[in-house]
């Protein structure tokens, strides 16, 4: 009986490239952009107003890349990392972000949508939902509401760990900055 | 001395009997800094032991839970675009931790977990403890020091033994920044504020413990997070559990089987953190 011939062996098809481990986060080596609003008239803090805190509210805060520390100054647009952290430069105080550090899932892993809920829509809220900070202020705002007319807020974002999923330099993304006094 | 939390369960049970029953089990998370030699040796078996355990008793799939690959922990979870204002973190990670230490005793009976607290200064502590920076520990790795991430089907994948990038000591919250959390009477105010602490502590450390996604790999995460535990156990002492929502209290804190109000009151849970507490002998007279 002829033997059936042997099917001559196929080619092995390409094996997928590797793909490449993340590596461990680091701190920032590239200064992360900063931001700074228009003038806010401080009329609202004016000495009369006898606020017993000021917070700056910061809203609408994207978390889901780098981590940072977020460094406040009021009425100094040229702050930068190098700034000192004290009263005589603006400073006022800090928040903190820790950040998600990229995405590690697929295509839409991501993607929030919470505007976009189903009435009966009970699951939990998309991890990376906007996140919303609190500063006390209200001894820079004080300082500041005794010589000027209005303030403007510099957000200096100081990096503490990013990776390569993440944007280094666009690091703070918000909504709103506004100051709420308390009397 | 006799923790505060044994004294609670008596009172509650009423009953001498049963207080003997629990004693034994109720477990008083100390600071890494008053560890002895013995009670070092055994928290480092507890995470060794862990590290070699690859099923859901492990620490790999522990630390999985809060980032990579599960996503299960809450941050930044209070905002005006929630239809659901999850002001989660804390107790979500109170049940974590719990979870996680019961973890621990499994492999290592009567072991607890300690507090890393950040805001000693020299010569006391610098930075990251010695018991965590140290690479070796009796000749052989320090489980304390660093974990290897095998996650191969991430993507991209995560395969690296976790690293830190610590600053300088004199940056990591102070004891001022623990009292002006610890002021705040509004449970809102108070959840922000130690949130935003916690979220610097990490950032100081930075490398995973930097960032959400890998943060739990690195074993001083749970140190950590006891700091930040008993931190809010101190402001339930003056404040009872504020004014948290009553929504919030039938909150699941998936993937655990504990709600909000579960997890208020650390005695129930069978723990306490001891009083921080500095001893200097001045010898006897024998």
């Amino acid at each position: 009986m002829a033997k059936t011939p042997r099917k001559p062996p196929t080619a092995p098809k390409e094996a997928p490239p590797p793909r490449r481990a993340l590596a461990a986060p680091t701190r920032g080596k590239v200064p992360a952009r900063t931001f700074t609003s228009r003038p806010v008239p401080v009329e609202f803090a004016a000495p009369e107003h006898r606020f017993v805190r000021a917070d700056i509210e910061i809203s609408g805060i994207f978390h889901g890349e780098a981590s940072y520390e977020g460094r406040i100054f009021l009425n100094n647009p040229k702050a930068d990392a190098n700034t000192p952290k004290d009263l005589a430069h603006g400073y006022a105080g800090s928040f903190h972000i820790f950040g998600h550090g990229g995405c590690l899932g697929d295509a839409g892993h991501c993607e929030v949508n919470e505007h976009n809920r189903e009435s009966y829509d009970f699951r939990s809220p998309h991890p990376l939902t906007p996140a919303e900070k609190h500063v006390t202020v209200t001894t820079a705002l004080r300082e500041i509401a005794k010589s000027s007319k209005a303030v403007t807020i510099t957000v200096v974002p100081v990096v503490t760990a990013v990776n390569e999923l993440c944007d280094g330099e666009n690091v703070f993304r918000c909504e709103n900055i506004q100051f709420v006094t308390y009397n | 001395m006799m923790p505060s939390g044994a004294i609670l369960r008596c009172n509650k049970l009423g009953d001498r009997e049963a207080l003997t029953a629990v004693a034994g089990e109720f477990r008083v998370r100390l600071g890494v800094h008053n560890l002895s030699a013995d009670q070092v040796t055994a928290f480092r078996d507890a995470y060794r032991q862990m590290m070699q355990i690859s099923d859901n008793r492990g620490y790999q799939f522990f630390a999985g839970l809060h980032g990579v690959p599960s996503w299960y922990c809450w941050h930044h979870q209070h905002n005006s675009h929630s239809a659901q204002q999850m002001r989660l973190f804390l107790p979500w990670h109170r049940a974590y931790l719990y979870n996680f230490e019961m973890a621990m005793r499994d492999r290592v009976p009567g072991v607890t977990l300690p507090w890393w607290d950040w805001t000693l200064r020299p010569p006391r502590q610098r930075g990251i403890p010695d018991i965590f920076a140290a690479p070796t520990a009796g000749n052989r790795p320090n489980p304390l020091a660093t974990f290897r991430i095998n996650l191969p089907n991430t993507k991209p994948s995560l395969m690296h033994k976790t690293v830190r990038h610590p600053g300088a000591p004199n940056d990591l919250p102070g004891q001022s920044d623990v009292d002006d959390v610890l002021s705040r009477t509004d449970w809102n105010d108070f959840n922000g504020a130690i949130e935003d602490v916690h979220d610097a502590v990490h950032g100081w450390v930075s490398g995973d413990m930097g960032v959400v996604g890998t943060a739990a790999f690195d074993p001083i995460f749970w140190s950590h997070h006891a700091m930040i535990d008993r931190i809010w156990w101190l402001w339930q002492v003056r404040n009872g559990s504020g004014n948290i929502s009553m929504d919030l209290l039938d909150k699941v804190l998936a993937p655990f089987n504990f709600r909000v109000r579960d997890v208020l009151n650390v005695n129930d849970l069978g723990y306490d953190y001891a009083a921080a507490q500095t001893v200097a002998s001045a010898g006897g007279t024998g």
